[in-house]
């Protein structure tokens, strides 16, 4: 990964070891037991794909683990050095809960004190909080340890992004705009006869890797490709490529995902196949002057329901309010962190605060879809926003309009 | 040589030393440097007992065996005196007996594997000494 300064996708890492160890001291926390994906990526500067901890003490070096037969790998591709990520696997004195906790007691006084643990509930799957079985077997080994929900410290610290990270960001959103002109060249003169949503992932797919992409790195099936009513789906905004033909007639609908040094591209465009009608683009031209109001509307000191208020005014305003999906945004980090906006404080535990105010340097997906079921077709954008004080930066620049592919 | 030497004699010691220096040279070690400490618990007579090997590019500079605290090693094997016997005796194979936990490995398990070949090697040497455990 990245280890120059000089470089513009430089981050450094030891000083987000020190936020956190200084923030740690503030609660009065020995030991920091991290355990979800979002962590080790803002941490280690390496993608963990495994079930992997890091074992952060409130002065020194952090230590990773992970399942044995990746550990060399991360090791190389981490700032840490090998004897700072380790391998576990099932030998006697090697599996993760032994390892982990012979650590942890070192790092104790009279194997006392308190250790902080991730722990919580998500919408996204591969989340990674401590499991009930985990929790047990460490409380079990280490009886004079209080054991604290500390996540808020990397949700806090990891959500003013960086400048190697805003570039990241960047980086891979430049790659998703290839990966589109790569699909409209497949789909363009008749191009898309015969063609399926899951042949059209793979050469978004192709195009991305080409220019670098280490991945389609979306839970949701990689990249998203939905034709026809599939567009539509009643509150709908995941659609996962199947074998379904592309037809004229129908809209289609491409959302696609890079990822570059753990930063994430999330990009869709939208497309009517010829013939399209007049009520289609009555839908389309909808859809495209809410997602341009949007993208103005975004500044440092909005917040969720009060943008959501603004918009779903306008599309009342304009006759169509029911077509819209009332949500405008997720939160997006370095890998694994793919939901939360802000610390997720809100009224419903883990869900997004809709009184968060924006602050200048986040970084979030600028999210929407339009959905008419009835009608058999629907729309979707995404595009990674960085919020400034007075307006937004939108990453991915393919350009915001929906095409009719003849 | 019809004798049998008592498993982890100084007698055993001695032979241990001169078979693993005759049949392991550098090249077959790999030119490792690494260090082990084995440590056997329930050994007859109640005692603890350790067994040290230390390699320097592949050749073996140091092999200890004692009581009490051992030498400090890049990895450390704890287990049942029995066990590293049926180990030593090839009636358990190495990878089995971590495999379901009879001993137990500390170190770093990404060099340890990368070591586990070495390892067999020395274990097959030494069970070639007549022993009487």
């Amino acid at each position: 990964m990245t280890k120059q300064a000089k470089d513009p996708f430089f981050i450094d890492f030891p000083k987000r070891i020190k936020s956190i160890q200084k923030e740690m001291a503030k609660a009065k926390i020995d030991v920091y037991l991290g355990s979800r994906l979002r962590t080790l990526s803002w941490t280690l500067d390496a993608f963990c794909p495994w079930r992997s901890f890091i074992v952060i003490p409130v002065e020194g070096l952090p230590t990773a683990f992970t399942f044995v037969i990746d550990a060399a790998r991360i090791a190389d591709e981490s700032w840490l050095d090998e004897d700072h990520v380790l391998g576990f696997g099932p030998l006697g004195g090697q599996d993760q809960i032994e390892l982990i906790i012979n650590l942890i007691k070192g790092h104790l006084k009279k194997n006392k004190g308190r250790l902080g643990i991730e722990s919580g509930m998500s919408n996204y799957l591969p989340e990674g909080n401590l499991t009930l079985f985990e929790y047990e077997q460490f409380k079990a080994a280490l009886p004079g340890v209080t054991f604290v929900n500390a996540h808020t410290i990397v949700d806090k610290l990891s959500i003013i992004k960086d400048e190697g990270t805003i570039n990241r960001f960047r980086e891979a959103s430049r790659i998703v705009d290839i990966g589109h002109r790569a699909v409209y060249k497949a789909l363009i003169n008749g191009g898309y006869k015969g063609m399926t949503e899951t042949e059209i992932a793979g050469l978004a797919a192709y195009a991305m890797r080409k220019a670098g992409s280490e991945w389609e790195w979306s839970f949701t099936g990689g990249n998203e490709i939905a034709s026809g009513y599939r567009t539509g789906y009643a509150a709908g905004a995941c659609t996962p490529a199947t074998r379904k033909k592309v037809k004229a007639g129908e809209p289609l609908m491409i959302d696609i995902h890079a990822m570059f040094n753990l930063c994430l591209g999330d990009h869709a465009h939208n497309y009517l196949i010829s013939p399209a009608t007049d009520r289609q683009w009555w839908h389309a031209n909808n859809f495209v002057d809410m997602v341009k109001l949007t993208l103005k509307t975004y500044h440092a000191g909005i917040t969720p329901s009060t943008l959501a208020q603004e918009m779903i005014d306008f599309a009342d305003s304009r006759g169509f309010a029911d077509y819209m999906v009332p949500g405008f945004e997720h939160g997006i980090g370095m890998m694994g962190d793919e939901w939360r906006i802000g610390v997720n404080d809100g009224p419903f535990p883990y869900w997004t605060n809709p009184d968060h105010a924006y602050q200048e340097n986040e970084v979030l997906i600028c999210a929407m879809q339009y959905a008419c079921p009835e009608e058999n077709i629907g729309f979707r954008y995404e595009n990674p926003i960085l919020i400034k004080k007075s307006g937004c930066e939108a990453m991915s620049k393919f350009p915001l309009r929906v095409d009719e592919i003849k | 040589m019809a004798e049998k030497l008592a498993y982890l004699s100084e007698e055993w010691r001695v032979e241990a030393e001169k078979r693993l220096k005759e049949v392991l040279p550098p090249e077959k070690m790999n030119h490792i440097t690494s260090s082990m400490s084995n440590i056997y618990k329930n050994c007859p007579g109640g005692k603890e007992k350790y067994f040290y090997f230390n390699y320097v590019k592949g050749k073996l500079v140091d092999l200890e065996i004692g009581e009490g605290k051992p030498p400090a090693a890049e990895f450390t094997i704890t287990g049942n005196y029995d066990i590293f016997a049926k180990v030593t005796k090839q009636e358990m194979g190495s990878q089995r007996a971590l495999m379901t936990g009879k001993v137990k490995l500390r170190g770093n398990l990404v060099k340890a594997l990368k070591l586990a070949a070495v390892s067999d090697r020395i274990q097959k040497v030494l069970s070639s000494i007549p022993a009487v455990y």
